[in-house]
């Protein structure tokens, strides 16, 4: 198994962190506060956009400092006592036993709020107020009125996008280690793709590296559709880590994609996201509920029930996922596609098949196939007088009658010429 | 090869032996007493005719137009059929009801009649430009709209229609018209390979037929043993193979092969629901996990009827196997 490159190169001191550099240096500042026992804030609040090294620095700081790291996602805690229970203890236990030292991480604090973390908010409030251990919070957004009091509580560290530079950088020294050659093009044109943003880059140069010994512009262009590709991925991502229904409900909004492709990419890679079963059934019944309401506001025009949808394909695949695979898996592209691409000769073949029957005898094209062909297909099997008649009734060519006697290989030439046409029909949407 | 050989296979004998006048229909007495009632009047109203797969559905409506316009009821442009699931678009409908509906032919009643075969399959959009359709030619067609389920269509056709229940065939008499058959085809069956035949057709005529045709090609003298021969190779040994993927946690195996009768051979998916509903009781699992499995399989056939897509139906329900195959080892 392949190793992501975000992890393995997850820096390891302070130092090696990319960029804000100014929130770097407070960060310390308030850690060395706490070792000498009068910490300016109980609590530090990291925010800013994704991939921008928040998370990292604490880990970073931790492991150069021998700080063992509770950590936290906020959206798995869904009320004060399971909070309480996760953090508090750790909370006042930790500088107690003196023996380790630890600091407490909590990601994603902006998914806290709400209903369904009755009560989190308020818990993690009073235990920033009793902690006697460092606290970081991390947030991509921090200004949701319902964080005002944390706010209070915390010294607020912005972090910004990185520059080009900074992440130029980066992937170079990634690169050398990697001892892949990435010419200065690719560099720039991987850099200015990720926005600012060092994990996605760092996740594009590993997948363009992969089965290349030299990455050049043309391999980084070649990704294409990667932009969107990449907002699929980063939807993914929230969703199948996420425990908070309008978590997983926003990893939708703004995305440029249609509704039904991000389906297809969700019933794709849910079963190797999910490996327990029990975990994965459940989540294939979201996903199959989802569907009917998609299935009735397109056939009915009743674009409202997308927002019954919507949660139900994002939040019910998140909230079924309790066991993660291990290591990293990758996402992968919808494979309906391709087995479409690959069987056009074949299902043209059957389509024609089809339509010959449907002809003679007062059928649809799928009645045909279904209610039909297995009949004359097993007559045409045995090859004798009668499988003659029947091809000869039906006027089926030499390569149907062989298709459906040997239920064999399509005989790709010979369908391109008799081609008629007529695609598949898909199901709306 | 004799040429009593040759005569059984110059057509299919659904074709061969489709019911030539409604005398000729099995079963379906209400449906069939009604519409002679019609013949009398010629006054022919639109109409509904609901019911499962191989009941007779178009075959009456055929027999009915036979009936009422004569044996050239086709040729002379009395009658005309369209297949609802074939022209999804709207708009060749309307052009085809036009260009049929536009001239009466000579010596006729003052109208046509079209079939609108598995009209279930057109869209509530398709449907209600149906309906428009419908009231533009009245004057000079008559539709009779064939369907296996009478709720998905709207109610504003329904409304328009005489609605014709068809019922599931009697046993017997679908024994009876087999053996008919075989005779005129001068085979020799005996009442185990019929009764294994009906079992496997699940009353469905054209099933049977079909069943009993092919196999026919094997033998003229046909036992359960030649029957199973064929069943072996129409039944979807595939749907076996899915389960026991499923059951074994090949999860992607088994959705490769889902989507290959699905998308790739076309199969009819209440036609996968149904070989999985026939496998289910035989599956290696504890009785109370078949009945739950049971229960939502009935429940993933109610939302495809209802417009789910098929794929992810089915997947939801053998995500399900897979996580009870799980629980029993």
């Amino acid at each position: 198994m392949t190793e992501l490159w975000v992890e393995k190169y997850r820096p390891k001191r302070v130092s090696e962190v990319v960029g804000n550099k100014d929130s770097v240096k407070a960060f310390v500042e308030w850690m060395r506060s706490w070792e000498l026992g009068k910490p300016s804030k109980k609590a530090v609040l990291l925010y800013g956009p994704a991939g921008v090294g928040k998370t990292s620095l604490v880990l970073a700081y931790a492991r150069e400092h021998g700080y063992d790291v509770v950590e936290v996602n906020a959206s798995d805690w869904r009320n004060e006592e399971r909070m309480k229970m996760v953090v508090g203890e750790s909370s006042l236990q930790a500088t107690l036993d003196g023996t380790t030292k630890k600091i407490i991480l909590v990601d994603e604090v902006d998914g806290i709020a709400g209903r369904e973390d009755a009560g989190g908010l308020s818990a993690l409030r009073k235990i920033i107020d009793e902690t006697r251990t460092p606290i970081a919070l991390v947030a991509n957004n921090p200004w949701d009125p319902r964080l005002a009091s944390i706010r209070d509580r915390c010294l607020m560290l912005q972090f910004r996008r990185l520059r080009k530079s900074e992440v130029v950088k980066r992937l170079k020294e990634i690169a050398s280690m990697e001892g892949i050659k990435v010419t200065d093009a690719a560099l720039k044109k991987l850099a200015e793709r990720s926005e600012g943003d060092l994990r996605s880059a760092i996740n594009d140069l590993q997948a363009i590296a992969s089965g290349r010994k030299v990455v050049d512009v043309d391999a980084v262009e070649a990704l294409g559709e990667r932009n969107r590709v990449r907002e699929i991925f980063q939807a993914l991502r929230i969703i199948f880590n996420t425990k908070s229904l309008r978590a997983a409900r926003a990893a939708l909004e703004g995305l440029e994609i249609d509704l039904d492709m991000v389906y297809a990419w969700l019933i794709e890679n849910v079963p190797e996201q999910i490996p327990d079963p029990g975990e994965l059934a459940e989540a294939y019944e979201a996903l199959a509920r989802a569907d009917l309401f998609l299935a009735k506001a397109s056939r009915e025009q009743k674009w409202k029930l997308t927002r019954y949808a919507i949660p139900l394909m994002t939040g019910g695949v998140a909230l079924a996922r309790k066991t993660k695979p291990q290591g990293f898996v990758k996402f992968t592209f919808p494979s309906k596609i391709r087995l479409m691409q690959r069987s056009r000769a074949e299902r043209e073949l059957r389509s024609s098949i089809a339509s010959k029957i449907a002809g003679k005898l007062h059928l649809s094209s799928s009645k045909a196939i279904t209610h039909m062909l297995p009949y004359i297909s097993f007559i045409m099997s045995r090859g004798d007088e009668y499988a003659k008649a029947m091809a000869e009734y039906f006027e089926f060519t030499p390569s149907e009658v062989k298709y459906l006697a040997g239920k064999g290989e399509v005989e790709v030439a010979e369908v391109a010429v008799k081609k008629r046409g007529r695609g598949r029909r898909t199901r709306r949407r | 090869m004799s040429s009593s050989l040759e005569a059984i296979a110059t057509l299919p004998w659904v074709e061969k032996y489709r019911p030539k006048s409604l005398d000729e229909i099995i079963d379906q007495e209400e449906v069939v007493n009604s519409l002679k009632n019609i013949l009398k009047t010629k006054a022919v109203p639109h109409m509904l005719f609901a019911g499962p797969p191989g009941v007779g559905k178009t075959a009456t409506a055929h027999a009915f137009a036979r009936d009422l316009f004569g044996d050239r009821y086709i040729d002379d442009g009395h009658f005309m059929e369209i297949n609802a699931s074939d022209e999804r678009g709207i708009q060749t409908i309307r052009e085809k009801v036009k260009m049929f509906a536009r001239q009466i032919p000579m010596g006729g009643l003052g109208f046509k009649i079209l079939l609108l075969d598995e009209s279930d399959q057109l869209t509530d959009d398709a449907q209600h430009a149906f309906r428009r359709v419908m009231e533009q030619y009245s004057a000079t067609c008559r539709f009779i709209l064939a369907a296996n389920y009478s709720n998905r269509i709207i109610e504003p056709i329904q409304s328009r229609c005489a609605v014709f229940r068809f019922r599931p065939l009697l046993k017997k008499d679908v024994i009876k018209h087999l053996r008919n058959i075989a005779e005129k085809e001068g085979l020799e069956i005996d009442d185990q390979a019929l009764e294994v035949i009906y079992d496997f057709s699940e009353g469905d005529m054209r099933k049977a037929i079909n069943t009993l045709q092919a196999s026919a090609s094997i033998s003229r003298k046909i036992d359960e043993k030649t029957v199973y021969q064929v069943m072996g190779y129409v039944s979807r040994g595939e749907v076996r193979k899915i389960l026991e993927l499923a059951l074994s946690g090949k999860f992607k195996e088994m959705r490769d092969e889902v989507r290959k009768l699905l998308y790739v051979q076309g199969i009819m998916p209440s036609d996968l629901i149904s070989a999985i509903y026939r496998e289910l009781f035989y599956l290696n699992l504890p009785e109370e996990d078949k009945l739950d499995l049971l229960d939502l399989l009935g429940e993933v056939d109610y939302r495809i009827t209802e417009g789910g897509t098929p794929e992810v139906q089915l997947m939801a329900f053998l995500a399900r196997v897979a996580a009870k195959g799980k629980g029993s080892k």
